[in-house]
């Protein structure tokens, strides 16, 4: 809020006050804006470029079989091009991956991992949840029939375990909607008191300071002397039930709001969720690798596996890429055109034949250090003794950063949780710790929330994505500079090569960022063959 | 941790090479060697080498400003290390595998912190 209006009385009206909260021009101007919007959420993003024929005779090498060389590679080779996509792993998926029993991964200068999960138990340790807005991803899992399920991405009965603030409630695990009942409540009634008080007369009209208090009672659950003392919704101290014992239950009590403040604990809420988290989203029921394994129905037969590119060259008549095939054979393919899946942190270091320009571009974005562990437990103790059904747990210990309920399997014998999601040097850090190492840590990191957590610890699988080969990195980070420098001449073709993936996107770290970058580019690409 | 001013002041009296080595051993293993490896000599194609590496031994200003602001796949280091840290754990890998770099002083990495631009790429974010 502009600190300005709490004194413009005079010279602003009682009317323009509320209206000046609302941005620019009032909420006049804000409803017109509205209308002109349509309320529509309908998207350019939406669906895949339409094509149509006219590929015929033309052949593009995709560089890649994640979700954008796998996107290309459908949408080309329906419209008649002849396409093949050169994969590094013996898999298709890129980082959509889901490792279930039997998956393997060495990290670059790691031990071998094999996930011994109970059957039936995964780990997206890769994406791992998708937003209701991200047309072009829930576009293809309508397609390949791909089922999803809701992934909970909030829950107001998960707890937030932070130990490094102070009071008394440091230390402790509070849940979520008692620790946002108890700040909203007690800030609408401090707010509400001091408009009662007049502290706003000058600013409001009478009408309006009516409203205003109404609103303020109803959202922090105010009594008719302003007075927050709790709500149900934060839960009882006994629940309700049949008879009279325990019959009504007994009420809790709220926390005081100091208590509160200083235990930091408050830094988890937001009135609202962020664009790209909602309060519920979506994941493939199965694990995400079945959107993967959607794609790769229908474009397996294009892909040539376990096969790394070694060059790649280009000129006015058309491209050449040389791999080296499973039994390390060096073969040279020709192509008209090719499209470049491959993470930037990866393609930085690999012989490509482009100019200058876009060289120097490709090495100018810095890649995410992610790492993630599953660890299964033998009970599913936060169920039963906890009664929480998926959502996060929230640590203020930056190398476990949330621990993540699973969405699925409820009320079954065992899960495989989240038990940590770290980035930058917290990644680094414990990425440094062998499989086993890091097991045990994150095996300490739930105790907070759940004094059952570590004896419950059966195995793990863990990924620290930027020691992952073909990835070197979870996503791409594009600084404000490199933003404004590189990333524009990446969006273009270099010759007759064109990137692809969620790092030339503005929705960098999602599937949709890579299928989005695929449709534009492969829209570039059929404008041209089609001129040609 | 943070180092007080007249402790930093005794701790700068008191490093010599050896010590502030040592000590960054295991600075380095914690931080560093989950890419640049145990052993200096990085991944090819991926992390590149400290130990022989001409920037790690050369002019403290570029290494300290890397692990101030990060670059490339390499985070920032300025909020998880303090200056002293800092200093003990580059000194480490300049006198290390071979390498015949200068110790780094705590005061180098003050100077080159306050200068230091932050990192404009915003905190990452969970997907």
């Amino acid at each position: 809020m502009n600190p300005n209006l709490m004194n413009s009385g005079a010279g602003v009206s009682r009317r323009s006050f509320l209206e000046s909260l609302g941005g620019m021009g009032g909420s006049a101007l804000l409803m017109a804006g509205m209308s002109a919007l349509g309320f529509g959420i309908a998207s350019a993003n939406a669906a895949p470029p339409e094509l149509g024929a006219g590929g015929k005779g033309k052949k593009v090498i995709v560089l890649g079989a994640g979700v954008a060389g796998m996107t290309s590679a459908y949408e080309l080779s329906k419209a008649g091009y002849d396409v093949t996509i050169i994969e590094a792993r013996d898999f298709a998926g890129g980082r959509c991956q889901t490792a279930r029993k039997g998956f393997k991964l060495t990290e670059l200068g790691g031990e071998a991992q094999e996930c011994d999960f109970d059957d039936g138990l995964y780990i997206n340790h890769g994406p791992w949840r998708i937003p209701y807005h991200h047309h072009s991803t829930l576009h293809y899992t309508k397609l390949f029939n791909v089922p999803l399920e809701v992934f909970v991405n909030d829950n107001d009965a998960s707890y937030v375990a932070f130990a490094k603030g102070t009071g008394p409630l440091a230390g402790k695990a509070i849940r979520k909607g008692q620790i946002a009942a108890d700040t909203r409540g007690s800030a609408a009634e401090i707010l509400a008191k001091q408009v009662k008080q007049g502290a706003l007369d000058q600013q409001m009209t009478a009408e309006d300071r009516e409203k205003f208090l109404a609103y303020l009672t109803h959202e922090g659950y105010l009594n008719a002397d302003l007075a927050y003392k709790g709500t149900d919704g934060r839960g009882f101290d006994i629940d309700p039930g049949a008879g009279v014992d325990p019959g009504p239950g007994k009420a809790s009590m709220p926390y005081p709001l100091a208590d509160l403040l200083h235990s930091n604990a408050w830094r988890v809420l937001s009135s609202v969720t962020g664009y790209e988290q909602q309060r519920t989203m979506f994941q493939p029921v199965g694990g995400m690798d079945q959107i993967a394994k959607g794609f790769e129905r229908h474009v397996g037969k294009l892909i040539r596996y376990s096969t790394l590119v070694k060059k790649y060259r280009q000129n006015d008549k058309g491209v050449e890429v040389t791999v080296a095939g499973p039994g390390g054979k060096t073969e040279t393919l020709k192509a008209d055109y090719c499209i470049c899946t491959i993470p930037l942190s990866v393609l930085r270091q690999m012989d490509m034949g482009v100019s200058p320009k876009f060289k120097d571009a490709i090495g100018a974005v810095s890649y995410a250090l992610v790492g993630k562990i599953g660890l299964q437990m033998k009970t599913r103790f936060w169920e039963e003794k906890h009664s929480i059904y998926g959502g996060h747990v929230y640590t203020d210990t930056p190398e476990i950063n949330t621990i993540t309920l699973p969405s699925t399997g409820f009320q079954s014998q065992k899960g495989v949780l989240l038990g940590y999601y770290n980035f930058g040097a917290s990644a680094a850090k414990i990425s440094a710790l062998s499989p086993r190492a890091r097991q045990d840590f994150a095996a300490q990191g739930g105790k907070l929330a759940f004094p059952e957590y570590a004896d419950n610890v059966e195995t793990s699988f863990s990924a620290a994505w930027h020691r992952i080969e073909h990835n070197l990195g979870g996503w791409a980070e594009w600084s404000d500079d490199s933003r404004k420098d590189a990333y524009p001449i990446l969006c273009e073709p270099d010759g007759r090569l064109y990137l692809a993936g969620e790092h030339l996107s503005h929705l960098t770290g999602w599937q949709a960022g890579g299928i989005e970058s695929a449709w534009q580019q492969i829209a570039k690409l059929h404008k041209r063959a089609q001129a040609a | 941790m943070r180092l007080t001013i007249p402790m930093l002041a005794v701790a700068l009296g008191l490093c010599a090479t050896p010590a502030l080595a040592a000590d960054g051993k295991e600075l380095y293993l914690d931080n560093c060697a989950a890419c640049h490896q145990p052993t200096g000599k990085g991944i090819p194609g991926a992390f590149p080498a400290l130990a022989g590496s001409k920037l790690a031994q050369g002019d403290p200003k570029e290494p300290i400003t890397r692990v101030l602001k990060g670059r490339g796949g390499m985070p920032a280091f300025s909020s998880e290390l303090n200056d002293l840290e800092i200093a003990k754990v580059l000194t480490y890998a300049r006198v290390t595998w071979g390498n015949k770099g200068k110790p780094v002083q705590p005061a180098q990495v003050t100077a080159l912190r306050t200068g230091a631009k932050g990192p404009t790429t915003k905190p990452a974010l969970a997907h």
